[in-house]
């Protein structure tokens, strides 16, 4: 089955409130592998009960080479729907818009790319925010509403705070 | 436009594409217009290594492919025969995930033309699986057998062999220890469920002794008539698998009890 979803839809899931468990780190440590990067990975559930998926992956070779991912899973299936990435440096285009860059870029999930049927988060922009893998790391849990599971429990007893 | 004015126009739209930036002492990276389908273009860095020069990609293609691949799926079955002959036909080798091309008697064009053809051959294997989203059903179903029928008491993709020596009427699980064993059927959609009726027609006609468990992955989205055909040799039905897990965990301890 193609699973497409559109600019809303996508947005929904990128501002969805997703709680991070306490061992969060420690998940997320790299390791390495046998194709000459390291990797990791972190399943996470959403507030509204979503399962999302982060991805670290780090060439071995050049430490300008990484990508930080976050994916959305469907439900039942082994489907996953990359929303954004936060890559290294690297040369990208833009089809549609005829862009071509050299720089550390962002990657986003589009309705517009999806219906070219390439990868649903082939455009991308450049980004100054961050300038290796872990200040990658750190602008997508702050980009895409990430809490720490203190934090979350800590909402609780916050005047309006979730009951 | 004649056709000396064309090839010229190749040959420069080509040219303008291939680049070379340096990145500090022999070591150049090479921008290509060539480009994996997230429109990342192809890492290509020339370096000197020991007085040779050569092609490499750092790691980036095979780490490329781990976005949407594991790395084991990417070491073994098709697309590791897939790769295997992209790097023997273009002379490229892996060297712990980085593919490089030593570029002999100055032929650097040469080099890269073969070098970008190997990448993109490697980088097609993820075609194999793009954008299928397939069921877990099957097996979250053998999950859940497994975690609560003892392995004792259970057969997956049992058959009765005196009857049925190819194993044509199968029963995705039988639970036995009882005067009547339990024949379960996952059921993901009408297919299988016109199956399993047939099959359970099939056991009638043997005078088996069993009950028989139907768990649907969806029952909402099973065609009516297939349905109503189903029910009418199916002894229990559960509509969905994953809401049912602690009611389904109780009719299996009370079939396994004799209840």
């Amino acid at each position: 089955m193609a699973v497409r979803f559109t600019d809303n839809q996508i947005q929904e899931m990128l501002t969805e409130i997703k709680i991070l468990p306490n061992d969060w780190k420690q998940s997320l440590s790299l390791k390495p592998k046998k194709l000459g990067h390291d990797e990791s990975q972190l399943d996470i559930v959403g507030e509204k009960g979503n399962n999302f998926r982060i991805k670290m992956r780090l060439s071995q070779f050049d430490p300008l080479s990484f990508s930080v991912i976050l994916c959305f899973c469907l439900k039942e299936t082994n489907f996953l729907f990359r929303l954004c990435r936060y890559n290294g440096k690297h040369q990208h285009t833009n089809t549609i818009e005829k862009q071509t860059f050299f720089e550390f870029h962002i990657h986003y999930a589009t309705q517009r790319y999806q219906g070219l049927g390439v990868k649903e988060d082939f455009y991308a922009e450049p980004s100054n925010k961050y300038s290796d893998i872990y200040s990658a790391l750190d602008c997508l849990l702050s980009d895409c509403f990430f809490i720490s599971e203190n934090d979350a429990q800590l909402d609780l007893f916050q005047p309006g705070g979730k009951k | 436009m004649i056709p000396g004015m064309v090839e010229k126009a190749f040959k420069k739209s080509v040219c303008e594409n291939i680049r070379l930036h340096g990145e500090g002492n022999s070591r150049f990276r090479v921008f290509t217009p060539f480009r994996f389908d997230d429109g990342d273009h192809l890492s290509i860095i020339l370096k000197n290594s020991k007085g040779k020069w050569m092609l490499s990609d750092e790691g980036n293609t095979f780490m490329h492919l781990t976005y949407d691949l594991d790395e084991k799926d990417l070491l073994k079955g098709t697309r590791n025969e897939i790769i295997e002959s992209a790097l023997a036909s273009y002379s490229v080798s892996n060297k712990e995930g980085e593919l490089i091309l030593g570029i002999e008697d100055e032929h650097y064009g040469d080099a890269l033309y073969s070098y970008i053809q190997a990448l993109m051959r490697i980088s097609n294997v993820t075609f194999l699986s793009r954008e299928r989203a397939r069921s877990t059903f099957i097996e979250d179903f053998r999950a859940f057998i497994i975690e609560k029928v003892p392995e004792n008491r259970r057969t997956f993709d049992w058959y009765d062999t005196s009857h049925d020596p190819e194993g044509i009427y199968p029963v995705d699980c039988k639970i036995n220890g009882m005067p009547r064993p339990l024949f379960i059927f996952a059921l993901p959609g009408d297919d299988k469920t016109r199956d399993a009726t047939i099959n359970i027609y099939k056991y009638e006609q043997w005078n088996l002794k069993y009950r028989v468990l139907g768990i649907f992955e969806n029952q909402e989205e099973v065609n009516r008539k297939v349905l109503a055909r189903f029910s009418d040799v199916c002894e229990k039905q559960f509509s969905a698998l994953n809401t049912n897990k602690d009611r389904l965990q109780k009719y299996f301890s009370d079939a396994m009890s004799g209840g």
